[in-house]
């Protein structure tokens, strides 16, 4: 019994530390002057490169404008997706929208932005921040949809239904019955919504014409200059938001519900 | 003195299959009325046109003499309830219970005073903190008929509301219907497919068949009349006996 208990916490220890070391390697890399094969260590460690953050760097400002279309693509398509889901989950046609709702993801996101490029021209959408927000949304509200639609069944409608008989208006079913007991699901899909936007680069790329500079397409840039260091401070800053918003949210992300 | 809930000349057809066909139904003050049907002879559709919750293609519904076809299910006074309870289950008992008064705004202190009272009458004391899942099949028909009740509605609708339980608890819950019923004052449809809670849970008996509502007057009117359900449950023990004779 000791020994399985044992043998737990040592497996245990072991992922925890195969996840962690590479936000480790990541923030040591961000910090070193200089690390160069087959030194374990780096030579010397720096703030210099984290301080000119706050600075001129235009690295902070692509931190910001990340936050503000993940942020805004996961309130939107979470929103969007839980009330539109329902109205497609009880439509006649119910698998034939379900299915199409899959459309951006058997294209692929990369494609299907080439193939809107135009449209995003011709309505002086494309390279603007709005753009891209759209952009993403085309791909982060079906998800969103599919997630949602789970939800809606027949139990939900009967409730739903009680509620009205009880004297429950359209609003005080949303806010007191539908939102409540979808409150797990809303965290789920706004957190992945999140992440989706986040970490996109192929679509942001085309539609935002390089003039949306996200911290992901950031990296990528560093990456490709083979500038490691600015690679890795880039990457940090990529990591560390997700990290924030599941440390913040863990126990209604994997609070176990009703 | 006011007719509770009066329905006339009530159609229904799900394209040229006629559910419904002019049908009226009146109900007295407290009283029971037990629809006996066959699955699917249209007694859910029947309620949910009573309820609002569905469209009739004719006829009208009058509640305490007013007539409500125009109302929506919200402003009714009649609650519908369903085979399972339907908890809420992100609310604690109480605050099931006292769902209704929190839909209309009522003070703290009132929903605290009517809710507690209510939870008494029910036989629920000490389990204000429960949550749905942590109650047995009949506490929940417990907890659902109190949220109906604390909202007092004109009507209660039935829909088999004991078809999901188990035979102790049916019975149970039988006679705990009939306690609170007449505790308080319920005017009721009470929609069964099973003949002896029929007779066990209304003060009338009506039969759905075809389209046709047929309301007898009293349980031995029921019990006497020709080609009825009971004839044919009288038959079948008959049957039994006779075998077992032989």
């Amino acid at each position: 019994m000791i020994s399985t208990g044992r043998a737990r916490t040592f497996w245990v220890k072991v992922l925890i530390i195969t996840l962690l070391f590479p936000v480790a390697y990541l923030l040591m890399l961000s910090l070193a002057t200089q690390w160069i094969f087959p030194s374990v260590l780096p030579a010397s460690l720096t703030l210099d490169r984290w301080s000119t953050l706050l600075g001129a760097s235009n690295l902070f400002g692509s931190l910001l404008l990340s936050l503000g279309i993940a942020l805004s693509v996961a309130t939107i398509s979470t929103f969007a997706g839980f009330f539109s889901s329902k109205h497609l989950a009880y439509h006649p046609q119910r698998s034939l929208w379900i299915r199409l709702s899959y459309f951006p993801f058997v294209l692929s996101p990369v494609i299907y932005a080439a193939v809107l490029y135009f449209y995003f021209i011709k309505l002086d959408l494309a390279g603007s921040f709005v753009g891209v927000i759209l952009g993403q949304l085309l791909i982060a509200y079906p998800y969103s949809v599919i997630l949602f639609s789970g939800f809606w069944s027949e139990r939900i409608q009967q409730i739903e239904k009680l509620t009205q008989t009880l004297g429950g208006s359209r609003w005080q079913i949303y806010r007191r019955v539908l939102l409540p007991m979808a409150q797990g699901l809303l965290l789920v899909c706004f957190f992945q919504t999140f992440l989706i936007s986040w970490f996109e680069y192929g679509l942001t790329t085309i539609i935002g014409v390089g003039k949306v500079q996200t911290l992901t397409l950031k990296v990528f840039q560093y990456i490709n200059e083979a500038n490691f260091y600015n690679a890795a401070l880039a990457s940090s800053l990529l990591v560390l938001p997700p990290i924030i918003l599941l440390f913040f949210n863990r126990k209604y992300l994997f609070r176990q519900r009703w | 003195m006011v007719t509770p809930l009066k329905a006339e000349h009530i159609s229904k057809s799900y394209g040229s299959e006629q559910v419904l066909d002019d049908l009226h139904l009146q109900l007295y003050s407290g009283e029971t009325l037990s629809i006996l049907g066959r699955s699917g002879c249209g007694k859910t559709t029947l309620l949910k046109i009573l309820a609002g919750l569905e469209p009739a293609d004719q006829g009208k519904v009058l509640v305490n003499e007013i007539d409500i076809q125009s109302l929506s299910p919200q402003a009714r006074e009649v609650v519908y309830l369903y085979q399972e309870a339907l908890l809420f289950p992100h609310l604690n008992v109480f605050e099931n219970i006292a769902f209704g008064l929190r839909l209309r705004n009522r003070s703290e202190e009132e929903i605290k005073e009517h809710t507690l009272t209510m939870i008494d009458r029910l036989g629920l004391n000490g389990m204000n903190e429960k949550m749905p899942h942590q109650l047995s099949g009949g506490q929940q028909q417990r907890v659902s008929f109190g949220r109906a009740l604390i909202t007092n509605p004109s009507v209660l609708l039935l829909d088999e509301p004991f078809g999901s339980l188990d035979a102790d608890t049916r019975s149970n819950m039988q006679q705990f219907f009939k306690n609170i019923a007449k505790q308080f004052d319920i005017t009721a449809i009470f929609v069964t497919h099973n003949v002896k809670e029929a007779m066990l849970m209304g003060n009338r008996i009506a039969t759905l068949a075809n389209g046709s509502l047929s309301v007898f007057d009293s349980i031995d009117a029921f019990i006497n009349s020709s080609n009825n359900v009971v004839q044919e449950e009288i038959a079948f023990w008959e049957s039994v006996q006779a075998r077992r004779s032989n």
